[in-house]
């Protein structure tokens, strides 16, 4: 197209380019390079077969393979032995219900929207997050800790201690006040101890669990994310696998909550929902001033210097909702280990 | 710390206190404890009951087979996530929500055979009537019929067939396994007199009958399906993770990336010029007057 004039800003000598030049127009097919494929070594499908990990997937239900054994194929490549099998079955029976905790709090809230029940099951799993579920956190804070200790030639116990006084307290220890009067999270270690599949990483969140014990004020134990954490990553699983599997076996239980949702208390309209001013603590109720004022009540934001800056800044976190007082970002725990690289070329 | 649930209500799923949690009446460590499966834990969530060993297995197969299907909307979509590398779950949820309307419509492919059944029952018809009439009624009216047909497998669902004589193999064939037969055969009947290709059953036809005749509801049967697929999205999503770039456009990589710019295929406008605020309203008006940006819209 053939442009008569700038606007604005855009022949302003500050832009390192003539805005005016530039190209309009789509690219066209790169034909240098192989054109682009849905690149996988997971699995691949053709009209008569699907294929996962080598094996046809129908080939393996009539050999009597179940769900669980395929989740083995598709994550590690192999078939599990009966007791491997026989541990995620547990593990997946007490990781599918959790009562009215945050995952069925989120598909409850998204079905009252009246949506597809597949939308609530999706946002049960945006649930699980570093704190909540925090599988990877959890495995990959064992994986790092016990690298760095077979590193700097220490033993579990040391490595644990180690680990314990940086960490007692943090979401993702694997170890709470959270299951004190509950067996069902040292029965998990004892069932896979049964079952001759508990490894390094049971045995070293044990450790855990002792130095917390020792460290702690108040009594801590071995709670659900530390026991299937631990002996997730036993049956051979990562961090991100653990993750996704508990996340997404979860999401079945909030679909039988989305559904009872929707059963028992139907749908809600925009608009609908109040919050009582009891529940505000905010600026108080003030006047709008007129448009023509603005210029008398606004305050630019800038700041010019250090110090300026960290009066403003303290200043901005007294309002709440601003995200001025959340001084940690959020990280992935998993570009520590798991992810380390952008990529590479396949 | 408040250990108050998030929301205050109800509830006839489960509960949990400091002791265990409770899965409609079974505590959750102690079903796991007996050697009860996953599968059967599924029964007791959905349907408050411990299934006989053949509804076990039937869903063991339903759902093994289910899990993975490579590179479906369901598994692209996960990939896509992965690109922008947000937190793994983004993907695995992106991967759930894709089952819509016609990916694995599980819920709507059951409450299809509920309203039939339900009219072969008021109007004293068998299945097999019924089941005519329902085919007959959704390509008189140019629909598709749910459960049948797979654009990726052409010649016959690998999933689907087997999973109907699975089930006939463990006896939990009932009423719906006999409807969805009888769809298939006026289907495949009609088209064969149309002079129109064969069309297959596909996984959504044979796995919600099976589903539907191990006593599981049409979202529940959904859901099964649905959430399976997950784990397999989160495989893939994985793997492109730790595996393939970020942001999917390197032109360092010997393969064309999926968002390398020349991915891009442009049918829209012709590049125009952008109007001054001085010819804004004279502009905006001729163009409303005009009419032809309503092609465009969508």
């Amino acid at each position: 197209m053939d442009k008569k004039r700038v606007i604005g800003n855009l022949d302003n000598p500050g832009l390192p380019y003539e805005y005016d030049k530039r190209e309009y127009g789509t690219v066209p097919l790169d034909s240098s390079r192989a054109p682009f494929q849905w690149v996988s070594e997971v699995a691949y499908k053709n009209a008569h077969r699907i294929v996962t990990r080598g094996y046809d997937t129908t080939e393996l239900m009539e050999q009597g393979y179940g769900i669980t054994d395929i989740m083995f194929i598709n994550f590690q490549a192999r078939i599990p032995t009966v007791a491997e099998d026989q541990m995620l079955n547990y593990i997946l029976i007490l990781s599918l219900e959790d009562g009215l905790s945050m995952p069925a709090a989120m598909s409850r809230m998204t079905a009252r929207s009246k949506t597809f029940l597949t939308q609530a099951c999706g946002a049960s799993i945006l649930a699980f997050g570093h704190a909540y579920g925090a599988y990877s956190a959890f495995g990959n804070m064992l994986l790092e800790a016990l690298q760095k200790a077979e590193s700097e030639g220490k033993g579990m116990q040391a490595a644990a201690q180690e680990l314990v006084a940086s960490k007692l307290g943090d979401p993702a220890l694997g170890v709470s006040d959270l299951m004190l009067k509950d067996p069902a999270a040292k029965r998990v270690f004892a069932r896979a101890e049964k079952l001759g599949v508990a490894g390094k990483y049971i045995a070293f969140t044990k450790e855990i669990v002792k130095a917390a014990q020792r460290e702690s004020s108040r009594p801590v134990d071995l709670d659900l994310l530390g026991a299937t954490g631990a002996a997730m990553m036993d049956l051979g699983f990562t961090p991100e696998a653990t993750w996704a599997i508990i996340a997404v076996t979860r999401s079945f239980g909030a679909g039988a909550h989305y559904i009872e949702e929707v059963e028992r208390e139907g749908h809600t309209r925009l608009g609908e929902t109040l919050t009582p001013k009891e529940l505000y603590d905010g600026p108080g109720d003030r006047p709008v001033p007129p448009l023509a004022d603005r210029d008398k009540v606004a305050k630019p934001a800038k700041t010019r210097t250090p110090d300026e800056w960290k009066a403003a800044f303290e200043e901005r976190k007294k309002l709440h909702g601003s995200g001025f007082a959340i001084v940690e970002e959020i990280h992935d725990p998993s570009k520590k280990t798991g992810i380390k690289t952008l990529g590479k070329k396949i | 710390m408040s250990r108050e649930p998030m929301l205050s209500k109800k509830t006839s799923i489960a509960y949990k206190t400091e002791e265990k949690t409770v899965l409609r009446g079974y505590d959750l460590s102690e079903l796991a404890e007996e050697g009860y499966s996953f599968c059967d834990a599924l029964f007791v969530l959905f349907q408050g009951r411990i299934p006989t060993e053949a509804e076990e297995k039937m869903l063991r197969y339903e759902m093994g087979s289910f899990l993975e299907h490579s590179m479906s909307p369901s598994a692209a979509s996960a990939l896509a996530v992965t690109a922008g590398r947000p937190n793994l779950p983004t993907a695995v949820a992106a991967g759930v929500m894709t089952f819509g309307g016609v990916h694995g419509p599980g819920a709507a492919h059951g409450y299809m055979m509920n309203k039939y059944i339900e009219r072969a029952h008021k109007e004293g018809k068998t299945l097999d009537e019924a089941a005519k009439i329902l085919v007959d009624e959704y390509m008189d009216a140019g629909m598709p019929v749910m459960g049948m047909g797979q654009p990726q497998h052409s010649d016959g669902d690998p999933r689907a067939e087997p999973i109907h004589l699975k089930q006939e193999e463990l006896g939990s064939n009932g009423a719906y396994h006999e409807f969805q037969r009888a769809v298939e055969k006026h289907f495949h009947a009609r088209r064969k007199r149309e002079g129109k290709s064969y069309v297959g059953v596909n996984v959504v036809g044979a796995g919600n009958a099976a589903l539907s005749d191990l006593g599981f509801a049409p979202n529940a049967a959904w859901c099964i399906g649905s959430v399976s697929r997950a784990y397999s999205c989160a495989t893939h999503a994985i793997f492109s993770m730790k595996k393939s770039r970020a942001w999917a456009a390197s032109k360092s990589e010997p393969m064309v990336q999926m968002l390398d710019l020349s991915m891009i295929k442009y049918v829209g406008p012709n590049d125009r010029e952008v109007p001054s605020q001085e010819e804004r309203q004279e502009y905006a008006e001729a163009q409303k007057k005009s009419g032809e940006y309503k092609k465009w819209v969508i």
